[in-house]
């Protein structure tokens, strides 16, 4: 039928075209439409044919009690067509008709409650009639066990809720108006979706058989869409709510100021300490980083070398401008070697003691021995001599004139780094713990041996005493010790010690005997 | 040998003790009303505990029969008639809401028990048949063994139920469901032999459903506190 109206169509097309333009647009046009009104006209009052095949579209049952089907139907044929359907149910004999074409709309059959029964089958047809004949559909079974699906729930309403920590968005509906949830006979679930403003996917969340969601995973001052759905039982899901829309508002939680505050409080603290550390950063900075000790030369004044003359660097440098003569140290060394052959048990000695010779008086005069004797003698000497002669220690008062035998312990005094030092470091005071004496008290040429001037007061820069081993022996260490500790741990001055008592003597000289070593080495020239 | 004797004799002591223990935890009965530090379920717990239980089995039942409905393919109108025969279609069900609602609770009781009988060996019968068809994964055939389980147990569940009823004075004591479940059977009880898988598929999809609805509503008529 549409084939001949186009083919009228186009053979009309043709016949104008061919006339060419001679007939004005609109005129044209107007009869165009003319002859296509004919056309159809005719073609209608030509063919008239039974109606076409209606086909069954499917039937819904919303709550499990009732359900509707619909139908798609054919080509009409021309003329008026009437629609009826059909049924036969399982356990029900006979063929029965739709029992309410109108409730559901048009092409659709409804079911009521009376005239629905579960977990049986049905067996639907459609026939579409008109004057010319009948069309049936194909059978179409179902039960309606399989066919529910709700409708969507209702009163959708989203409500802003303030909890603690942060705003969430509350979701409440209710249940789709016609499903009767009170008798048990459904069991309805629900599901949700939510989509941001401008956004694509929808995030889903699965409410089970509850009528409300909170959600908190919502931005402040973002427009969200929330949408609805449901379920019965074992169904199909229902078609999605009408839109809902939110716009969560902006908000400025309450921590913010309480941070503030806080931040505020334990920023004072702070500053007031770094403004207390600013102010006394001098005396921080001593606590921090204490003042090392510069190196020092003992004797030099370093005031004096800052601000004087040469003559006064002269005086600063040297602190002992007399010079003990070198003569009278080989006079010494001399002597002393006689003293070792008597000896006879100490081989090693003359060399050790050429050595100790060495020694700058100042060294000697470091050392505690000269509270030993003051007075260089050959006496002394002598005595000591028979002093050491009984002892059966090897270390012996090997001086008459009371200078140490350094070599006693040849390991320190190697080990002692023997540079030329100022040996008139002596005169430096320095408290309790300072040997004092004066260059002048020092008469090296007679006895090698610098008087003790005053003698309470010991060097600092002594060795330590390592340990005791016996009455007539201490041992020293290299490094510095106050000696004087141990003179005074025996419990007598310094400058008794030497004369009164014997003993003493035996003391300090094997204290020094042991290798006492002055911080201020000997020239190894000398 | 005589080692050998003492030996096993002692060992088949030590068996029986075991044994005896097990057997006398096992028959140690479960509550009696209201005995100290045993815990008795409620009414509506049980009736939970069973409609939980009904709907899953109806699950498995739905995803089995869709299964065979993609392997087997039948067409879903084929022979216009309703020729359909469950082996259960004696068994008198209200087949609709009212219709149940209105049915006496010992009635529809009845009627649950009827149909969990019915199906204990159909089902099982099922699951075996289920290791010939090849194109089944062992999933499905899991599925089967499940199904067949379920019934059962739900059987006992509703039977305990029943006897809840009864203890509460609920339910009047005319019909004893503790009667033979041979009893219960319907008379055409051989007939599900002759039924295809797929046909029995069908029907037990329907039966289950139809047991869960049925619980239901007993539950909310009964005890409707809670999630009705």
């Amino acid at each position: 039928m549409d084939y001949l109206i186009y083919h009228k169509l186009m053979m009309s097309r043709l016949f104008f075209s061919a006339h060419g333009g001679t007939i004005c647009p609109t005129m044209r046009r107007g009869i165009r439409v003319a002859l296509f009104l004919l056309l159809s006209a005719a073609v209608e009052s030509n063919s008239m044919s039974p109606p076409g095949k209606p086909v069954l579209l499917g039937c819904r049952s919303p709550e499990k009690e009732t359900f509707t089907c619909w139908w798609e139907p054919g080509s009409d044929g021309g003329l008026p067509t009437t629609y009826h359907l059909y049924y036969e149910r399982e356990r029900l004999e006979g063929t029965y008709e739709c029992p309410d074409y109108r409730s559901a709309g048009r092409n659709s059959c409804f079911f009521d409650k009376n005239h629905t029964s579960i977990w049986v089958d049905y067996c639907l047809t459609v026939m579409a009639t008109n004057a010319l004949g009948n069309a049936t559909s194909d059978p179409f079974k179902m039960d309606v066990m399989e066919i529910v699906k709700p409708d969507a729930p209702e009163n959708l309403t989203l409500l802003m809720e303030k909890s603690e920590y942060s705003p969430y968005l509350h979701a409440r509906w209710e249940p789709p108006s016609n499903t009767d949830t009170k008798s048990g006979w459904v069991t309805i679930k629900y599901e949700l979706r939510v989509q941001q403003e401008n956004g694509i996917k929808w995030k889903e969340y699965t409410s089970g058989t509850q009528t409300h969601f909170s959600l908190h995973n919502v931005s402040p001052g973002v427009l969200y869409t929330v949408q609805v759905r449901c379920k019965l039982d074992h169904g199909s899901w229902s078609e999605w709510s009408n839109n809902t829309y939110v716009k969560i508002p902006n908000y400025l939680p309450n921590e913010v100021p309480l941070w503030i505050l806080v931040s505020i409080l334990s920023a004072i603290p702070f500053i007031t300490t770094v403004c207390i550390l600013v102010a006394k950063r001098k005396s921080v900075k001593l606590c921090v980083l204490p003042p090392v000790p510069g190196p020092k030369i003992r004797g030099v004044d370093a005031q004096l070398l800052k601000s004087g003359g040469p003559e006064d660097i002269d005086n600063a440098l040297i602190v002992n401008q007399r010079f003990p003569p070198m003569v009278a140290w080989k006079d010494q060394t001399e002597e002393y070697l006689i003293v070792t052959e008597n000896d006879g048990g100490l081989p090693t000695n003359s060399q050790k003691r050429k050595k100790s010779l060495i020694i700058p008086t100042a060294f000697h005069l470091d050392l505690e021995i000269h509270c030993k004797e003051s007075t260089p003698s050959q006496n002394d000497w002598e005595k000591s001599e028979e002093i050491n002669n009984e002892l059966d220690t090897p270390i012996k008062p090997f001086t008459n004139s009371s200078y140490v035998d350094i070599q006693r312990h040849v390991e320190n005094i190697q080990a002692v780094d023997v540079k030329q030092v100022d040996y008139s470091t002596v005169k430096e005071v320095n408290g309790e713990n300072v040997l004092i004496f004066k260059k002048d008290n020092v008469p090296l040429r007679s006895s090698g041996y610098m008087d003790v001037q005053e003698q309470e007061h010991i060097q600092k820069d002594y060795s330590r005493v390592k340990k005791v081993e016996s009455d007539n022996l201490v041992v020293l260490q290299k490094q510095i010790v106050s000696l004087d500790t141990h003179c005074r741990e025996k419990g007598y001055h310094f400058t008794d010690c030497p004369l009164q008592n014997p003993i003493k003597p035996h003391v300090c000289t094997e204290l020094i005997d042991s290798g006492y070593v002055d911080t201020t080495p000997a020239p190894p020239s000398m | 040998m005589p080692g050998n004797i003492k030996s096993v004799s002692f060992v088949v002591l030590v068996c029986l003790l075991l044994c005896s223990r097990l057997t006398s935890v096992g028959a140690a009965p479960i509550c009696t009303n209201a005995q100290t530090g045993c815990h008795v379920l409620s009414l509506s717990n049980l009736f939970d505990r069973v409609i939980q239980h009904s709907a899953r089995m109806h699950g498995i039942s739905n995803d089995l029969h869709s299964e065979f409905e993609q392997y087997f393919l039948p067409s879903r109108n084929q022979v216009g008639r309703v020729s359909r025969n469950c082996h259960t279609s004696t068994i008198l069900t209200p087949n609709g809401k009212e219709n149940a609602q209105r049915m006496a609770r010992e009635e529809l009781t009845e009627v649950i028990l009827k149909l969990l009988v019915a199906w204990r060996d159909p089902l099982w019968h099922f699951h075996h048949s289920m290791a010939h068809y090849d194109d089944f994964n062992n999933f499905s055939s899991n599925k089967a063994l499940e199904m067949s389980d379920m019934v059962h147990e739900l059987r006992k569940g509703v039977e305990k139920v029943a006897e809840k009823m009864q203890g509460l004075g609920i339910t009047s004591n005319t019909v004893n469901s503790l009667t033979s479940p041979e009893a219960l059977l319907p008379s055409k009880s051989a007939e599900w032999r002759q039924m295809k898988d797929y046909d029995l598929l069908y029907c037990f999809r329907r039966d289950s459903n139809k047991v869960q609805n049925y619980l239901k509503i007993l539950k909310c008529r009964i005890v409707p506190e809670h999630g009705c």
